[in-house]
């Protein structure tokens, strides 16, 4: 029993960056109802300019920073590369380039930061909260990670909800012709989804790499993970995204946990077959929290 | 000539020859060219292979899959499991693992892809890539989750099948000069990741060998039991057989150039050094491997000139690229691409004339998983080796760049593709070479590139390279086609 | 006033509407009638943008908006509620009309709304509703209202009656007519129902494969037996 809530307890966090990377995926689906399989590509470059700010700097804010801007800005550049099979209609070939530009962010990375996986430095503490007597298996890390993703859901939310420019986006989103026959400048709602999106996978990729280290392929598991939260929220849910992107990390610690880790991309494929079989739209897919 | 090619019987004797007379091109090539070329033709033949089924998936079928990697690891663990395995197995009576190693690692392919594609059926797009990005991200998961039998991340060595015999060149004017079987390093350069880890397993293997830790504890007690008994049966065998029981052979089999390259036997596993060799083969294998190849009917030259592993890899890696490419061509221009092709356009007015759109994409998918899973036999045997480091997630995106830079819709795309998937890391090793630039920048130049030429011929040229010539052509006879055929 | 001067459109060979020349005057309702396939639909997208004229003009007071895009057509004043529940489902009937004006100063948004909810208070009513549980009729007023809070000048009203039943089309078009003499607005009104059209109407022009068959006083065309006929089959 301990085991078990210890390996939950040690889950969140890695849910917490699960969670960010899928909430990454439905912004972009919500905008131009595509996935961009590049976008923990995007995440893992960001990650790379973050530890070259730390390292120069020592400042982890900083890189934060720095990391969350210039995914904006690759989030708009992939757009432009990518966005034109879609509006022809290319829907293949819309998949194929996300993929494409993942292979040259890939190999972008390798040629200026080198193959090798390097480290990358906690600005807190990253081993275990000693409290009540015993050592338990969140750090104070773990904390700031959750704390920072909790920040980021919250301020996603209220952007959406609460300003104009968050529903200009839902509309864009759910309804382009409408949207744009009420004056919302649509092209513009679906490049800031990708600047978004962009933004809040770099600051997964900043978060996890402390945890995981950071070479050009090392997020390859982490884009399916998320892929896998995202579908079983439904692509369109920010609210089923965090919800199964945590959830998922639970899964992933209590399967490492109780077996080894490298059964997790197993259980990972598994969940995805089932629930593609069972129900393809997901569990949030066409009711419920979609206008979150 | 036209009405020749209308009637689907003629058409296929039409293909027949087509093909036929490319693999004679082929083989006349390999003999004539250095080995070290003969290596990349193996390579490309060997993409080639595989990527007749990305055409068919991707391309006439539309489904975006990942998985095509993973299928070739299905295709090479399966060849290498029932060539490890097995004792000589006879096939119509003859004595041929190799071939009843291909015909399972293809029925391994199938197996799995018609899983998958059931699966993806009901998918659409972006869900079917996603979930086969699953596939090829778990696959060295699945290899660790069974140590024993798939060895793991360090994969398998295999018991390459060479004709033990030695290996036999046509050569131009119709003769037949065999090989004596013998060094083996495995010499080839795929993508800088792949070379380095196989090696590195290799090493490994070795060294647990010696220290007699092995977990494959069977394997080791045969190595040693064997280690006597073999030498003098190899001997033997060399002694013994020679002309007379080959040419009687010959006599028998003969006429399939199939026989030449997948032959099952070995003297071979000059890598795995003497300690590895044990595996099987020696004595029974070695009746069957006299029989030593030789299609063309020509004579047998003997044993003496030296057998050249690549010449013998290009051989082989071309036979199967040729019978597949015959295949594909046959579906391809057939019904059953229109019904391909029906379905990725429209499958709801395909419905409607009667086609199944979910039974369609199926057979997409366990076509192009049959001719992934036998790419993947081809490439273990090329390797020596399978393991989940070469059959990865880059293996995959390798196979849809290729497709998309050749031509997502054509065959000879297909053939371009791979053509691109060898070469160009070879010119960036040159150019490498001459400007001197480092190491960082050569390993990734060539992904750097494919990436952004995919971007560019997705945003630019969709039909890929022969897209665009087709529609080039056309625009001079003065029709606008589409470039997406 | 709007105003067109030999519009054509065509979808690659089919001409869907020839060279049209249109007046919807402030302060009444102009109404649009023809058969499935005259090109009503065409000329609805076309005005609000949406479809790119091969030749001719659209102006409005003057200006010419011929080929704006959508998002700018609907600022300088002519708002479109496109044929079937133009309602963003997801949304709340908040949203749905607070959408219509995002762009306009908050002031101007809130009169906006005040008059709407003043037109139809049973939106008033359910104001925080999600716009998916209210009736059909109730969203063809939302709809309405959405366009509305872009404060138009010119307001096209493509099938509004289209799967709601004759009693509610009746009161909304009512409201309409209204709302066209009070604010002095140009209303285009797009019916296949011609005679509940033609009865709030000011002005009634026939559309036949692209064209204009005929356009006069509202009352005329009604009576004129041979041309409901030919062209608008009761």
């Amino acid at each position: 029993m301990t085991n078990f809530v210890d390996y939950l307890l040690g889950g969140f966090s890695n849910g917490a960056v699960i969670a960010l990377m899928a909430l990454a995926i439905v912004l972009v689906w919500r905008s131009t109802r595509m996935v961009n399989f590049a976008q923990v590509g995007q995440a893992m470059f960001t990650t790379y300019v973050a530890l070259t700010i730390q390292q120069s700097t020592g400042s982890w804010i900083l890189a934060l920073v720095v990391a969350m801007a210039a995914g904006l800005v690759l989030g708009i550049v992939v757009f432009f590369l990518v966005i034109r099979p879609v509006k022809n209609s290319d829907s293949t070939g819309a998949i194929i380039a996300t993929f494409g530009v993942l292979i040259a962010l890939q190999a972008g990375a390798g040629m200026i930061w080198g193959g090798d996986p390097q480290g990358f430095l906690t600005p807190v503490d990253n081993s275990g909260i000693e409290f009540a007597g015993r050592i338990w298996p969140i750090s104070l890390y773990d904390v700031l990670v959750l704390v920072v993703t909790a920040a980021l859901v919250i301020g996603l939310t209220l952007l959406f909800t609460k300003t104009n420019l968050g529903l200009s986006m839902r509309a864009a989103a759910f309804n382009p012709e409408v949207a744009r026959l009420s004056g919302v400048r649509v092209n513009r709602m679906l490049i800031t989804g990708w600047a978004i999106a962009g933004a809040t996978g770099a600051v997964g990729g900043v978060l996890i790499a402390p945890v995981s280290t950071i070479s050009p392929n090392s997020f390859d598991i982490l884009l399916v993970f998320a892929f896998t939260a995202a579908v079983i929220g439904g692509l369109d849910s920010l609210i089923g995204a965090v919800t199964f992107g945590i959830g998922t990390g639970l899964v992933i610690s209590l399967v490492s946990g109780y077996s080894d880790s490298g059964n997790a991309p197993i259980v990972a494929l598994i969940l995805l077959a089932l629930n593609l079989l069972l129900k393809p739209d997901g569990v949030f897919g066409h009711h419920g929290a979609r206008s979150v | 000539m036209k009405t020749l090619r209308s009637f689907p019987g003629n058409r296929i004797i039409w293909h027949a020859i087509i093909v036929g007379v490319v693999w004679l091109l082929l083989l006349l090539l390999n003999n004539n060219i250095d080995p070290l070329y003969s290596s990349y033709l193996a390579l490309v033949a060997m993409y080639a292979t595989a990527m007749f089924g990305m055409t068919i998936l991707v391309g006439l079928s539309g489904q975006v899959s990942l998985g095509n990697g993973a299928l070739m690891a299905v295709g090479g663990y399966v060849f290498a499991l029932t060539s490890m395995n097995w004792q000589t197995v006879p096939f119509f009576g003859w004595e041929w693992n190799a071939i009843w190693s291909m015909v399972f690692a293809g029925l391994g392919g199938v197996l799995i892809g018609g899983i998958i594609g059931g699966l993806a059926a009901r998918l659409k797009g972006p869900y079917l890539a996603g979930l086969t990005l699953g596939v090829a991200v778990g696959v060295p998961a699945i290899t660790n989750r069974f140590p024993e039998l798939l060895g793991g991340e360090n994969g398998l060595m295999l018991t390459v099948p060479y004709p033990a015999g030695g290996y036999a060149a046509i050569d131009a004017g119709g003769e037949v000069a065999t090989d004596e079987g013998g060094d083996a390093a495995v010499d080839i350069e795929t993508d800088a990741g792949a070379t380095g880890e196989d090696q590195q397993y290799a090493e490994l293997d070795l060294s647990e060998f010696d220290q007699g830790t092995d977990p494959l504890a069977e394997e080791d007690l045969l190595t040693e039991d064997d280690l006597l008994t073999e030498d003098d049966l190899l001997t033997e065998d060399d002694l013994l057989t020679e002309d007379d029981l080959l040419t009687e052979d010959d006599l028998l089999t003969e006429d399939d150039l199939l026989t030449e390259e997948d032959f099952g036997a070995g003297g071979d596993l000059g890598i795995d050094e003497n300690v590895v060799d044990p595996t099987e083969d020696p004595g029974v294998d070695g009746a069957g491997l006299d029989g030593t190849d030789i299609a063309g009917g020509g004579f047998i030259d003997g044993f003496d000139s030296e057998f050249i592993i690549e010449r013998w890899q290009a051989s082989m890696a071309i036979a199967v690229a040729c019978i597949v490419a015959f295949a594909a061509l046959n579906l391809v221009r057939g019904r059953q691409g229109r019904v391909w092709k029906a379905v990725r356009d429209d499958p709801v007015a395909a419905a409607v004339v009667g086609i199944s759109p979910s039974g369609s994409k199926v057979s997409a998918f366990v076509v192009s998983s049959l001719f992934a899973a036998l790419a993947g036999a081809v490439f273990a045997q090329i390797l020596s080796f399978i393991g989940p480091g070469a059959f990865g997630l880059g293996l995959s995106l390798s196979l849809l760049v290729g497709i998309v830079l050749g031509g997502r819709a054509s065959l000879l795309g297909a053939i371009i593709g791979a053509l691109l998937l060898v070469w160009l890391p070879e010119l960036v090793d040159g150019l490498s070479g001459e400007r001197g630039w480092p190491e960082q920048i050569t390993n990734n130049a060539p992904n750097l590139l494919y990436g952004l030429l995919v971007v560019a011929v997705v945003l630019l040229a969709p039909g890929g390279i022969t897209g665009t010539f087709k529609s080039w052509i056309d625009k001079a006879k003065g029709r606008g086609r589409a470039t997406l055929s | 006033m709007l105003h067109t001067e030999d519009l054509s459109v065509s979808y690659g060979a089919v001409q869907a509407l020839k060279s049209m020349n249109l007046t919807v005057p402030r302060g009444e309702v102009t109404a649009v009638i023809g058969a499935n396939g005259a090109g009503k639909s065409t000329l609805m997208r076309t005005l609000a943008g949406l479809v790119r004229p091969q030749t001719g003009q659209v102006l409005l007071d003057g200006v010419s908006i011929t080929g704006k895009k959508p998002e700018d057509i609907v600022r300088m004043g002519v708002a479109l509620v496109p044929e079937g529940r133009s309602t963003i489902p997801e949304l709340s009937l908040e949203e749905n009309l607070r959408l219509g004006g995002l762009w306009r100063d908050k002031a101007g948004r809130l009169e906006s709304q005040q008059k709407v909810f003043d037109l139809f208070p049973i939106l008033a009513e359910r104001k925080n509703m999600r716009a998916d549980t209210l009736s059909g009729g109730e969203r063809q007023q939302l709809a309405i209202g959405r366009a509305l809070m872009s404060d138009p000048r010119c307001l096209l009203l493509d099938e509004p009656s289209l799967g709601l039943a004759p009693l509610i089309v009746t009161q909304i078009l009512e409201l309409v007519s209204t709302l066209a003499k009070e604010t002095n607005i140009a209303i285009l009104l797009v019916e296949q129902n011609a005679v509940t059209a033609l009865r709030v109407a000011t002005t009634g022009v026939v559309l036949n494969l692209g064209e204009v068959v005929k356009s006069g006083p509202a009352q005329e065309i009604s009576s004129d037996e041979e041309l409901r006929h030919a062209y608008l089959g009761y």
